[in-house]
């Protein structure tokens, strides 16, 4: 998938004419965005504490070779097998690789928007190995085949008809659609035998600590646990910027977390793993690997994108965001959406195919406002308009008309000039003060795009028309 | 090259001197540790029972236990139960302990009724209890059964996240849980939904020591 201007534009259209999809995007934004005010304002110095946060995050980025290799070395003394993925394809052939070397079949994952990145479940399909997602609204988007539409609350496009559906076509059940509990309890039930069926567990990571080489995961179901705890072996995918150097560092990012994505103090479990079970322990995985993740993640250090990496993931910037609200995750075209994914999407998969990512923001700067590291969206978003024109992924019609348009606005004397002649064409074309453009040659699609006025401003201040009018003091 | 030498060169190469800011301390202040720990605890849908002492946490357990009609019960051989012989002192259930009994523990904790643990410190902020991995201490105890229950004294309250990372010691086990309240979902038109993957019920009962 891909989204490019014309893309972005008509996946929006579609979503925002989709009256149940509104008012599912309005209730879970709006729920997650008084949630997280109110969560932070209940922590002294919070504002302080996300400058800290900030500066830990920029710090962290600046030496992250040296912190990879501190956590590599005390991961790989607790008994962590820590692999290196320079692309998602190497990522997904490790994976496959232990999971065959295992002889496994079934895998469970836990949610990740990692594996998402890289399409690990395909992978894992085309080779014969059965992965089931088990976060409930993973599970839910994956019978339905559809990608998620939330970093956070992957199924929020999906109506409880829909998923009582899905539900009966999967488990030959009937289960009513108004009856909440009873779809978990099904759900619970048919996936539990899954769990413990499982020959692996798959995970992503929220945080990788140098300091003992631990990898935490934060979750609310316990499905995470259940990945991790239950099947012989567990193998985790983690972008290489989830890193934080000391367990102090990892308290402040954990402390911010779950309060910025669910208004949650802490999820209901902050699952902390170190390499795999001890001789001396009665249960818990025999082979704990870890997957390094770059995918086009070191390329921006240094750069002036470098700060996105800064992100953990929250959500709140979708929640924030204006754009996002109406469009939905989907029009984004890739896993990550709103805000962070408008930026990250061009960066880690290509401009050329996310071009219109850039744009799908009126840069009223909400998502900067509520990161909690402070993270520049907005500067980044120019950024990258800026590298549209100047890599040329523009079509050549749209860069000489912005051309055009850039340097007869520069001239007083070439725009009254240039709006005359318009004026003259637009004739046959006008209805009222709206032009009567025919479909694709309509900028504004199903709004009508206004005509140039009869006289212009200019020409009405300089005749003092507006004096007589107003001017009765 | 392999791949983590090509990815920490091109790390390396924009490698620069980078002051890592002084750590963060807690702002917190809590009067009462219990109270705030119960308070916040009860909010997120756990359930804590408040006991004068040890062996008055012990009946309430038995009064729990009978409640719940619990007939397999997984335990943690750990503090504060470690001293104790649970299957003399309750011979009614059938009894896992963990590192102890014989048998396969997957399939034992699969079928329990009630996940009994002890705990290595609690958050007084964010109500939650953390559990870890080692001898006599199981994962699947407290994660398979539909109830956890655990018994924690007063003295192991700390603050916080940050107050309980500021005073650790020594390497992690293989596993440790912050556990905050039962397993919950919102994941169908956002409507909260108890007990989706871990245990329905998560008890506290909290004794002073
Ligand atoms: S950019 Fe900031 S607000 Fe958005 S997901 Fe990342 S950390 Fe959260």
């Amino acid at each position: 998938m891909t989204a490019t201007m014309h893309e972005f534009r008509h996946s929006a259209f579609v979503a925002i004419e989709d009256i149940q999809l509104q008012s599912a995007l309005e209730g879970a934004t709006h729920k997650f965005g008084t949630g997280r005010t109110d969560a932070l304002a209940e922590v002294p110095e919070v504002e302080a504490m996300r400058d800290h946060f900030k500066k830990v995050r920029a710090a962290t980025l600046s030496q992250l070779a040296h912190h990879l290799e501190t956590f590599e070395k005390n991961a790989t003394a607790a008994g962590t097998q820590v692999h290196w993925a320079a692309t998602g394809d190497d990522a997904c052939r490790i994976v496959l690789d232990i999971a065959q070397k295992h002889g496994v079949k079934l895998v469970t994952k836990s949610k990740s928007m990692a594996t998402e990145e890289i399409h690990l479940n395909q992978v894992l399909s085309k080779a014969g190995i059965e992965p089931v997602e088990t976060d409930l609204g993973e599970w839910i988007i994956q019978l339905a085949g559809d990608p998620p539409s939330h970093i956070i609350a992957p199924a929020i496009h999906k109506t409880r008809h829909q998923i009582a559906e899905m539900f009966t076509k999967e488990t030959g059940q009937q289960v009513s659609a108004d009856d909440i509990p009873g779809l978990t309890e099904l759900a619970r039930q048919v996936l539990r035998q899954k769990f413990l069926a499982a020959g692996m567990g798959i995970s992503g990571g929220n945080i990788m600590v140098a300091e003992t080489g631990s990898l935490v995961l934060v979750m609310n179901e316990g499905n995470g646990r259940l990945v991790t705890s239950t099947p012989p072996v567990h193998v985790a995918v983690v972008g290489l910027e989830k890193l934080a150097p000391t367990w102090d560092d990892a308290a402040v990012w954990l402390s911010l977390l779950a309060r910025s994505s669910t208004g949650q103090a802490l999820t209901i479990y902050t699952n902390i793993i170190t390499g795999p079970a001890r001789p001396t322990d009665p249960d818990g995985p025999q082979e704990v690997h870890i997957v390094i993740l770059d995918n086009g993640r070191s390329k921006l250090i240094g750069t002036k994108y470098e700060e996105v990496l800064q992100c953990i993931r929250c959500g709140a910037c979708l929640n924030a965001c204006p754009v996002y609200r109406e469009a939905g995750g989907h029009a984004y075209g890739n896993p990550y959406s709103g805000p962070i994914g408008a930026v990250i999407a061009p960066l880690l998969f290509g401009l050329d195919k996310y071009s219109g990512l850039p744009h799908a923001s009126s840069l009223c700067g909400a998502c900067k406002d509520v990161c909690p590291a402070r993270i520049d969206l907005p500067r980044m978003l120019l950024e990258l308009r800026a590298d549209e024109v100047e890599q040329r992924v523009l079509p050549w019609w749209e860069s000489m008309s912005e051309r055009a348009a850039a340097f007869g606005l520069a001239s007083p004397g070439l725009f009254k000039y240039g709006t005359a002649v318009i004026r003259q064409l637009q004739r046959p074309l006008a209805k009222g003060d709206k032009l009567n453009l025919p479909g694709k040659l309509n900028p504004g699609q199903s709004r009508k795009t206004p005509a140039l006025a009869k006289r212009s401003f200019h020409d009405i201040w300089q005749s003092g028309e507006l004096d007589n009018k107003n001017g009765g003091e | 090259m392999s791949a983590r030498d090509q990815i920490l060169n091109q790390l390396r190469s924009n490698e620069r001197p980078a002051e890592h800011p002084e750590p963060w301390r807690s702002r917190r202040n809590f009067p009462d540790l219990a109270e705030r720990f119960t308070q916040t605890l009860t909010a997120g849908k756990g359930e804590v029972i408040r006991a004068a002492n040890f062996e008055a946490a012990l009946n309430e357990i038995d009064t729990i236990l009978h409640e719940l009609q619990a007939k397999r019960v997984a335990v943690n051989d750990t503090a504060p139960l470690d001293g104790l012989d649970v299957t003399k002192r309750w011979p009614d259930f059938e009894w896992f302990v963990a590192g102890k009994s014989e048998g396969d523990i997957k399939s034992f904790c699969a079928g329990a009724d009630v996940g009994l643990s002890g705990a290595d410190a609690a958050l007084a902020e964010t109500g939650s209890v953390v559990v870890s991995s080692g001898p006599g201490k199981s994962r699947l105890a407290t994660l398979l059964p539909p109830v956890h229950l655990a018994i924690v004294p007063t003295s192991i309250l700390t603050s916080d996240i940050l107050t309980w990372t500021a005073a650790r010691q020594g390497q992690p086990g293989a596993n440790r849980v912050l556990v905050s309240g039962p397993s919950k979902t919102a994941d169908i038109e956002q409507v909260l939904a108890i007990g989706v993957h871990g245990p329905k019920r998560f008890i506290v009962v909290l004794y002073d020591d």
